[in-house]
C-alpha cells in the first residue's frame, strides 16, 4: 500500500478546499459579516497544511492502485468534512463540533439535512459556504480535482471509478481528465443558467446563486428556514423543478443534448423510466391531494410535482410539508426515498438504472420459470446486460436494504419512535435531506443525540459513495495483501 | 495523439496499455463486452462495444478526429476492411495486421494504399525474422542490427565463468572503448546502468558494439559461437513456416507437427525439411528423431506450455541453442528463469513495431528487448534537434535512458560522454517505458 501518495492526494484536496473557503471569505467581506475572520483562519489552516503536505511528498511514486483509490476517496470526504466544519465552529454559527461536522458532511454528501433552527440569522459567508460545500460535493470532489489538478496521472482512473461507481462505465472522452472537465463544464453551464433564470424570476442574486448551487448538486440546503416555500412565486418553483430534473439526469445525456444529439436522449431507457416514474407519482399524488385537501388545482399540481421531483432526485427542497398529507400520500413519498436520480447524475439513492435492471430481471425470472431452457438476457438500451452487472446490482440492493434495516433497528434505540428512525436512516442513506416523523421537512436534525448524528453522518458517506467504495474498506480481504 | 485500436486481443490490449500510459487518447473497439470490461477497469481509455467493420460502430469511436487507426483483430480480412473503412471515415493513418506475406510485396503496396491501408504489420513474419537472427547468431539471446550491422545490440546471459563479472563499467569502458553495456536484466528487473555498476552471475546483459568488436564481447562473456547445422522445429505453425522459408537451404531441418494437414502443407512447401507427424510432447518420438543431436531447437507450437517444456527438455539433453515462442505474457518472466534460451513473443514484437507510428520524432527502428520492459529506438537526428546542441554528458539526458551509439555515414561508433551528435546521425537509444516521453523532446 502506497500510503505516501494517499497523503499527497489529500494534501492537494485540502488545498482545493482552502481555495473554496477563500471564495466564501470574499462573500463575507462583500457583505461585511462577522464571519470573515473565521474564513481567514480556516482557509489559512487548509492552505498551509495542504501546501506543507504537497511539499513534503514531492518525490512520491505517483501510482495509485485500486486499494489506494478506495482509501483516498473514502478518506477525502471525511477529511473534507473535518476541515470544512472549521468556519462554522470558529465563527460561532454552529459552536458544537458534532453539529458542525453533521452540517458539513450533510453538505458535502449533498444530503441537505440541517441542524440549523434559524438560518436567516446567519451571515452571508456562512450561508455561501453551506451552498458551495454542496456544489463541490455534487459533481464530486475527486472529479473536480481530476479536472483541474495535474497530479493524478494514471491513478486518476481508479479514483474516478471509486467516486463515480454507477452500474456501467460511461465515458464521454478517452481521457478521464477530459471526461471530468466536460462533466464540470456542463455542471457549470447549468448552474449559471439557473442563477440567471431565478434572478429574472425575482429571486435576489445571493439567494439565486446559493439555490442554484444546491439544486444542481441535488443537495437541498436553502438560505431560508422555510426552504423554497419562502418564495410563493410559481415561476421560481417551476424553474427549480426543471433544474432538479436536469441535475437528476445522466450528465452524459445532457452532454449529448447540448451537442444536438436529441435522438440519443429520447431513446435512452433510463431517462424514459426516470420521467415515467416522476409522472406516475405526480399524477397519483396530485389526484390524492385534489380529493383530500382544498388546494387549488394548479397549487396541488405544483406541490405534488415539486415534492416528487425533489425527493426522487434526492434534492430535498420543500414547498409543502408532505407529513401533513394523508398517510397514503406520504407513504408514496417515502417509497420515493428508495429511487434516486439517474446513474451519472448528481443525485444519490439507489439510482433509476439499478431499479429498472432489477425490475426487469425479476420479471424475466417469471418467464424463465415457465421456460426453464430459455436464455433470456436482461436488455437495457437494446443491448444485453452482462450478468456480472446484474449480480453487482443485486448485491448493491441487498446491501442497501440490509443496511437500511439494520440501521433502522440501531437508530430506534437512539431515537424513540420507529417512523422517525426509519425516515432519518433512509434520508441519510439516500442523501435526500428531510425524513419522516420528527425529522420531516419542517423539522431539523438538531434534537438528535450526538451519537445519532455521527451514525447518520456515516450513512450519508456510505450512500454518497454508493456503498461499495466504503464497505470494501471493512472487508478483511481488502487489507490482506 | 488520438488512437483508435480495433481488437482487444493481446496485441490490442498491450498496445492500448502502453500508449495510454504515454498520454495518448485511446479508444478501443471490440465486439466482446467482457474483454472490454476487463481492460476498462485498469487503463485510462474509452471502450466501444461493436464491430470493427461496421460504419455505425466505427463512427462511435470518433474516428474522424483520430490520428491513427490500428486494426489488430485476429482476422486479416476484417483488419483490411476496417482500415479501408476507417480511411473513408477520415482517419489520418491506418495500420492493418495481416497474415499473408503477399500484401507486403512492393508492387501491391500502392494498391493497398489506394484502398486506405497505409501500413501493414505481419507479426508472424517479424517473429520468424527474430528466430532466424538468433539461429544465425549463436551465443546471444537477442541480436539486433542497426543500419545493416554497423552497430549491433547483443543480449547475453552471463554465467559464473565470464571474465566480465564484478568489474565496474568505468573500467570496462577504458579497456574496450567500442563495447558498452546499455541495459541489464537482473531477477526480472531492468536496470539502465551507470559507471559504478557491475555484472553478477545470471544477469542478462545488453551490449552495444560494432561488428569488429563482436568477438571481444564473446570473450568477455565466455561464450563460444558455433555453427548451426541441424535444426528441429517443434510445431509447424505459420511462424515456423516463415522461419524455414527465411533460413534457406543450407540447414538440415526437421519439423515435428501433430496435425496431418499441416504436415502435408509444410512438406509440400519446403523440400529441405523432413516432416514428422507426431505429438511434440512425446519424448520418445523426439529422442528417436535425434533431439539431442540437434544444434538448435525452435518450439513454435500454438501452445506456450508445450514450447517451454520442449525447450527445457532440449536444453537438458544438451542442445545448445533453443528458442521458444511464448505468447502468454504472464509466462515470460517465468520462462526467462527456466534456462530455456531465447524467447520470442510475437505480440510484443508487433506492439513495438506499431509503436513508432505514434512518436513524433523520426524513428527508423523500435524493438523491445525480450525478457525486459526496456525498448530500443533508432532515431534519425533532425536539424536543430535539442540533442545536437551539447555533448552527451551536458545534455541532462534522463536517467531511465541511455545513448548506446551513433551511426554517422558508413561508420558506427559507441557513444561516450564527449560525443557530439550531429544532424543526420542515427542514434541508438535505450529506455525504460517511463523515459520514452522525455526522449521525444530531445529529438524533435
Amino acid at each position: 500500500m502506497n500510503f505516501k501518495i494517499i497523503f499527497r492526494v489529500l494534501g492537494f484536496l485540502l488545498f482545493v478546499e482552502g481555495v473554496a473557503m477563500l471564495l466564501a471569505l470574499f462573500i463575507s467581506l462583500l457583505y461585511q459579516g462577522y464571519d470573515s475572520t473565521a474564513f481567514i483562519i480556516s482557509s489559512g489552516i487548509n492552505l498551509s497544511l495542504g501546501g506543507t503536505i504537497i511539499l513534503l511528498t514531492r518525490k512520491v511514486r505517483p501510482d495509485i492502485g485500486r486499494h489506494e483509490g478506495y482509501i483516498i476517496v473514502s478518506l477525502v470526504w471525511v477529511v473534507f468534512s473535518l476541515f470544512g466544519c472549521l468556519p462554522y465552529i470558529i465563527s460561532g454559527a454552529i459552536p458544537d463540533f458534532t453539529n458542525a461536522f453533521f452540517e458539513t458532511i450533510s453538505g458535502f454528501t449533498t444530503t441537505g439535512s440541517s441542524v440549523l433552527t434559524d438560518i436567516e440569522s446567519l451571515p452571508h459567508g456562512i450561508l455561501f459556504w453551506r451552498s458551495i460545500s454542496q456544489w463541490l460535493g455534487g459533481m464530486g470532489i475527486i472529479v473536480l480535482s481530476l479536472a483541474i489538478l495535474p497530479v493524478f496521472g494514471i491513478g486518476g482512473m481508479q479514483l474516478f471509478m471509486a467516486e463515480v461507481p454507477g452500474p456501467t462505465p460511461d465515458r464521454i472522452s478517452p481521457r478521464i481528465r477530459q471526461t471530468a472537465k466536460t462533466l464540470w463544464g456542463i455542471y457549470l453551464i447549468f448552474t449559471v443558467a439557473e442563477i440567471l433564470l431565478l434572478w429574472v424570476a425575482g429571486m435576489g442574486v445571493f439567494d439565486a446563486v446559493c439555490h442554484s448551487f444546491t439544486t444542481m448538486a441535488t443537495g437541498g440546503f436553502s438560505t431560508r428556514q422555510a426552504s423554497i416555500a419562502h418564495w410563493s412565486s410559481p415561476a421560481i418553483q417551476y424553474i427549480i423543478i426543471v433544474f432538479m430534473i436536469l441535475a437528476g439526469t445522466n450528465f452524459t445525456l445532457s452532454f449529448m443534448a447540448i451537442k444536438g444529439r436529441f435522438a440519443r436522449v429520447i431513446k435512452d431507457e433510463e431517462f424514459k423510466y426516470y420521467i415515467l416514474f416522476i409522472l406516475i407519482f405526480t399524477a397519483v399524488i396530485f389526484i390524492g391531494l385534489l380529493v383530500s385537501s382544498h388546494l387549488k388545482v394548479e397549487q396541488a399540481f405544483r406541490d405534488s410535482l415539486f415534492q416528487v421531483v425533489s425527493i426522487i432526485t434526492t434534492t430535498g427542497f420543500a414547498t409543502a410539508d408532505y407529513l401533513t398529507w394523508k398517510p397514503v400520500l406520504y407513504m408514496l413519498i417515502f417509497s420515493l426515498f428508495f429511487f434516486g436520480g439517474s446513474a451519472g447524475s448528481t443525485g444519490g439513492g439507489i439510482k433509476i438504472m439499478r431499479i429498472v435492471l432489477l425490475l426487469k430481471n425479476s420479471y424475466y425470472e417469471l418467464r424463465r420459470m415457465v421456460h426453464p431452457q430459455a436464455i433470456i438476457p436482461v436488455k437495457f438500451n437494446n443491448t444485453s446486460v452482462d450478468s456480472k452487472i446484474i449480480t453487482n446490482v443485486l448485491a448493491f440492493f441487498m446491501f442497501y436494504f440490509a443496511i437500511f434495516a439494520a440501521s433502522s433497528v440501531i437508530f430506534s434505540i437512539i431515537e424513540p419512535d420507529m417512523e422517525s428512525a426509519m425516515g432519518a436512516v433512509a434520508t441519510s442513506l439516500g442523501n435526500i435531506g428531510p425524513g419522516l416523523g420528527n425529522v420531516g421537512p419542517s423539522e431539523t436534525f438538531v434534537h438528535i443525540k450526538p451519537i445519532g448524528k455521527w451514525f447518520l453522518s456515516f450513512l450519508m458517506l456510505l450512500g454518497r459513495l454508493e456503498l461499495f467504495t466504503v464497505l470494501v474498506l471493512f472487508s478483511p480481504s481488502f487489507w490482506r495483501e | 495523439m488520438k488512437v483508435v485500436i480495433a481488437g482487444a486481443g493481446e496485441v490490442g490490449t498491450h498496445l492500448a496499455r502502453m500508449l495510454s500510459s504515454e498520454d495518448h487518447d485511446i479508444v478501443l473497439i471490440d465486439d466482446s463486452p467482457e474483454k472490454l470490461f476487463k481492460i476498462n477497469g485498469d487503463v485510462d481509455l474509452m471502450t466501444v462495444a461493436g464491430s470493427a467493420h461496421s460504419f455505425q460502430d466505427l463512427k462511435q469511436t470518433g474516428l474522424a478526429k483520430a490520428d491513427l487507426f490500428i486494426a489488430v483483430t485476429p482476422s486479416e480480412e476484417r483488419n483490411v476492411l476496417a482500415c479501408s473503412m476507417a480511411s473513408y471515415l477520415g482517419v489520418a493513418r491506418t495500420i492493418a495486421r495481416i497474415n499473408n506475406s503477399e500484401y507486403l510485396m512492393p508492387r501491391y503496396r500502392a494498391k493497398l494504399n489506394n484502398l486506405g491501408i497505409h501500413e501493414l504489420i505481419y507479426p508472424e513474419s517479424l517473429a520468424a525474422k527474430e528466430i532466424v537472427a538468433s539461429i544465425k547468431q549463436t551465443g546471444t539471446r537477442q541480436l539486433i542490427e542497426f543500419s545493416n550491422g554497423k552497430l549491433l545490440l547483443m543480449g547475453i546471459k552471463v554465467r559464473e565463468d565470464a571474465p566480465i563479472l564484478n568489474k565496474p563499467f568505468e573500467q570496462l569502458q577504458l579497456e574496450d572503448e567500442q563495447i558498452m553495456v546499455v541495459a541489464i536484466n537482473r531477477e526480472g528487473r531492468t536496470i539502465i546502468p551507470n559507471g559504478s555498476d557491475y555484472l553478477i552471475n545470471g544477469d542478462i546483459v545488453f551490449f552495444v558494439t560494432t561488428r569488429m568488436e563482436q568477438q571481444r564481447v564473446f570473450e568477455l562473456t565466455a561464450k563460444k559461437p558455433f555453427e548451426v547445422k541441424n535444426i528441429m522445429f517443434l510445431g509447424g505453425s505459420r511462424i515456423a513456416q516463415k522461419a524455414i522459408e527465411k533460413l534457406g537451404d543450407q540447414y538440415r531441418i526437421k519439423v515435428v507437427e501433430e496435425s496431418i494437414e499441416k504436415c502435408e502443407q509444410v512438406a509440400g512447401k519446403y523440400g529441405n525439411a523432413l516432416v514428422i507427424n507426431g505429438d511434440c510432447r512425446n519424448l520418445k518420438l523426439l529422442k528417436d528423431e535425434g533431439l539431442e543431436k540437434m544444434d538448435a531447437v525452435v518450439a513454435t507450437t500454438g501452445n506456450s506450455e508445450t514450447n517451454i517444456l520442449g525447450c527445457h527438455l532440449a536444453k537438458t539433453l544438451g542442445v545448445r541453442r533453443t528458442i521458444a515462442e511464448v505468447e502468454n505474457l504472464a509466462f515470460m518472466g517465468l520462462a526467462e528463469n527456466m534456462n530455456i534460451g531465447s524467447i520470442v513473443n510475437k505480440k510484443l514484437i508487433a506492439a513495438s513495431y506499431i509503436y513508432r507510428f505514434t512518436l513524433n520524432a523520426a524513428i527508423s527502428k523500435v524493438k523491445c528487448l525480450t525478457a525486459s520492459d526496456a525498448e530500443v529506438f533508432e532515431f534519425i537526428v533532425k536539424a536543430d534537434a535539442k540533442i545536437t546542441q551539447k555533448p552527451i554528458k551536458d545534455l541532462g539526458f534522463p536517467d531511465e535512458a541511455k545513448i548506446g551509439g551513433i551511426i554517422r555515414g558508413e561508420e558506427g561508433y559507441i557513444a561516450g560522454g564527449n560525443t557530439q551528435i550531429k544532424e543526420g546521425d542515427k542514434v541508438v537509444v535505450f529506455t525504460l517505458p517511463s523515459g520514452i516521453k522525455k526522449l521525444e523532446k530531445f529529438f524533435k
